[in-house]
């Protein structure tokens, strides 16, 4: 009896540590750990929840910012409506963000605006370091954006609505950091052709990485000990394979899946 | 008072903290840091990729000369982006300089002995991200265990928003992106698999024009050709 009610502590112990880990990343996350965290949406949109939690936030939502200097746009992954699409939501993908888009692509900076006429959220903001007000990224809403990036140089933007929000000074800097492992947990599954590439020989991505390095096909030929005609016919299938249309967009793609370094 | 004191005077921790704005504050800004987590020195690395090689700029140290000139650059590079350093909402790991990790050969028993009596025995490697940048701090300790953990994962959050506060002197300090605008805006797009005249209709702008852009982009990177340009652009986060 004794030792059922201690295997069931022991049992309860594991799960919430494995809770514990998911939830907060400053207790228990360690390296190696980035690999398998949130894999799917809605395991990413619970652990933003739970964020959204702690800073008693109404809303949430998280959005793409691409890093290229066109379409300064959010682009919308997920937000509290999940799986389908709130109202602020649709507005902001809507609405010209640029200069929420310009200030993420240049500053780690978060950023917050009261529009509410209520105050509440507001109040908090003013009294935080290391932020300042923007015009509201949604009219009649209050809230604060956290821009993350990922590893490969992906930009996102984490953003929490809410007239209650409360967060301390201290408390910033946790939730930014839960911010940036999220979106890197997101931006490892983001990539859709990820799982649709078919497989790239060694031999194949050999000749890509050195087409990288500035080799021609000349140089990877006699590098390799190839005829010139292989080392084409090798880079023609790489492009295929990635479904690019140049090998410079080959390239391009093998470095932001992680197939070259 | 200047503004570098005030900063000091100023514990970022609590209340609004001043505003960055000279080589001086940077300085008093992460010796403020170090003393707050229990370090004793940092180095703030920029890596730049040359010729498919990874250079290590040291935009801003109180390391002394000595450790610097004795490390050498690729040792510095080499810690900087190893295995253990810790992106933003990481636990970081010490690389401790006596019981460094073997797995991937970055430190060997000498040099792991010199960092030790150069006043590093424990190092953390942090990587920072100011927008699209990308920097690498790392703080040591010359005895292992006095950083604190905590206050170490909220030290990162802080440098990413003091650095992102001076945009023009990271920009200068570490050159990681000697690119216009016009001429990233036409690496993105030869990227994404466009023709020259494809670009130039997207840019509305004639195609040698076009091609002038990339050739200058080329010569920056001293690529050999396109596609190398555009892996470099990539690698460090330009495009």
């Amino acid at each position: 009896m004794k030792q059922a009610s201690a295997a069931r502590a022991d049992v309860k112990e594991q799960a919430e540590a494995l809770f514990n880990q998911y939830r907060n990343p400053f207790g228990t996350f360690t390296l190696g750990s980035q690999t398998h965290q949130a894999v799917t949406i809605p395991d990413a949109v619970r652990r933003c929840r739970w964020i959204s939690i702690d800073l008693n936030a109404s809303g949430f939502g998280l959005f793409f910012v691409s890093p290229s200097p066109e379409r300064a746009r959010l682009v919308a992954c997920f937000d509290s409506d999940y799986p389908s699409v709130s109202v602020t939501t649709k507005f902001m993908s809507g609405a010209d963000g640029e200069e929420i888009v310009r200030h993420t692509r240049v500053s780690t900076e978060p950023r917050w605006w009261c529009d509410d006429g209520v105050n509440g959220s507001g109040d908090v903001f003013r009294k935080l370091a290391w932020t300042t007000e923007i015009e509201p990224l949604a009219p009649g809403t209050s809230g604060i954006a956290f821009p993350v990036h990922a590893e490969r140089g992906q930009c996102g933007l984490a953003v929490f609505f809410g007239s209650e929000i409360i967060l301390p000074q201290d408390q910033l800097y946790e939730i930014h950091a839960r911010c940036f492992s999220l979106f890197s947990a997101i931006a490892l599954i983001r990539p859709v052709d990820a799982g649709r590439v078919k497989t790239i020989s060694k031999r194949e991505l050999e000749c890509l990485k050195l087409t990288a390095n500035g080799y021609t096909s000349e140089a990877i030929a006699r590098l390799l000990k190839l005829s010139v005609h292989t080392a084409n016919q090798y880079l023609t299938q790489c492009a295929q394979k990635l479904n690019a249309v140049s090998r410079t967009q080959a390239v391009a793609k093998a470095l932001r899946l992680g197939l070259i370094e | 008072m200047n503004a570098s004191a005030a900063l000091l005077a100023n514990n970022p921790s609590d209340g609004p903290a001043a505003r960055l704005s000279s080589r001086g504050d940077l300085t008093g800004f992460f010796m403020d840091l170090c003393a707050g987590i229990g370090a004793d020195s940092y180095m703030l690395v920029a890596i730049v990729h040359d010729q498919a090689k990874n250079d290590a700029r040291i935009v801003s140290s109180n390391w002394i000369f000595d450790a610097i000139e004795l490390t050498g650059k690729r040792l510095i590079a080499g810690l900087a982006q190893s295995m253990l350093t810790a992106a933003p909402g990481i636990r970081p790991q010490p690389l401790l300089a006596s019981q460094a990790p073997d797995a991937d050969g970055l430190v060997t028993g000498e040099e792991a002995r010199l960092l030790d009596v150069l006043g590093h025995a424990e190092i953390y490697s942090l990587r920072l991200n100011v927008g699209r940048q990308r920097l690498f701090v790392l703080f040591s300790a010359a005895a292992a265990g006095s950083i604190d953990m905590t206050e170490l994962m909220k030290a990162q959050l802080k440098c990413c928003y003091a650095l992102s506060q001076i945009p023009q002197l990271l920009a200068q300090a570490s050159m990681q992106d000697p690119l216009s605008d016009r001429e990233r805006e036409c690496l993105f797009w030869v990227s994404e698999g466009k023709t020259t005249d494809e670009v130039a209709v997207i840019l509305g702008v004639s195609s040698n024009t076009v091609n002038s852009y990339i050739t200058h982009a080329i010569q920056k990177f001293s690529a050999s050709n396109r596609a190398m340009a555009i892996a470099t652009a990539i690698r460090s986060g330009i495009i």
